[in-house]
């Protein structure tokens, strides 16, 4: 009846790490000549966020996580163009089902899904898994907004 | 009860998840989201709340990064040349 007692690490890197792999994202963009480009508006907007998104898990530890993992590869995938559907899906909607005919808590299962679609990669994951890599997730996505909002103050005109 | 529990030992291949554990979590949770974290009342937040505030976090932060990620569009493209120098300054290795 041992069960885990792994301390749960929810500790995210510095800001400037999430800065630092920011703008190297955006200097890449820059390369590709995206910003003086007469591209149209829109595509700009989502290459840069693209970019937050991929800079932001690549900042938290790439591979390491298992959100992160998911928005590299959910990029990588994009660029390719090739979509597949997890093969995972299927095992964690038995363990679900099973938990839900035991435990009477389908509210929360209702819940755990609307979050599962949010948090990328939710679908692979196991209820706890889910919760614990949310948090990471939720410090890291306002890492990023910080960095963000410090490049749009620095650059807005005074 | 036991035997949901070595069932999905078999099936998930990872330790047993015990419900103090999931609370833990929960309670975890419920510290990084700002409405919950400063009412101290001391009746338990019940865990399907503290993941509805999340699913709403979350969307608000993906919100705002998208709202950022306009403005940046626009500021990074309309740069005059002082502050496109100080972008090549910060960008450059």
């Amino acid at each position: 009846m041992a069960s885990a007692d792994k301390p749960i690490n929810t500790d995210v890197p510095e800001k400037d790490v999430f800065a630092l792999h920011f703008l190297q994202s955006l200097s890449n963009l820059r390369r590709q000549n995206t910003f003086n480009s007469p591209e149209k508006t829109n595509d700009r907007v989502k290459k840069i966020k693209k970019a937050a998104y991929v800079s932001m898990a690549r900042a938290a530890g790439g591979t390491s996580r298992l959100w992160s993992r998911a928005l590299l590869r959910r990029a990588a995938k994009e660029t390719n163009k090739v979509v597949r559907f997890s093969r995972r899906k299927k095992r964690v909607t038995w363990l679900r089902r099973r938990s839900n005919r035991r435990d009477p808590v389908e509210e929360e299962e209702k819940e755990a899904e609307r979050l599962r679609n949010l948090v990328p990669g939710g679908g692979a994951m196991e209820t706890s898994k889910l919760i614990e890599e949310t948090a990471y997730y939720i410090k890291c996505l306002s890492m990023q907004v910080k960095v963000m909002q410090c490049l749009v103050d620095g650059l807005s005109p005074k | 009860m036991s035997g949901r529990r070595s069932r999905s030992r078999q099936s998930s291949g990872t330790s047993r998840i015990s419900e103090d554990q999931i609370n833990e979590l929960i309670i975890n949770l419920q510290q990084l989201l700002p409405e919950l974290r400063d009412s101290r009342r001391s009746d338990k937040v019940s865990a399907a709340r503290v993941l509805q505030d999340t699913c709403n976090y979350i969307r608000n932060l993906h919100r705002e990064v998208d709202d950022l990620s306009e403005r940046l569009s626009e500021l990074l493209a309309n740069t005059d040349t002082a502050q496109a120098a100080l972008i090549r300054s910060l960008l450059t290795p």
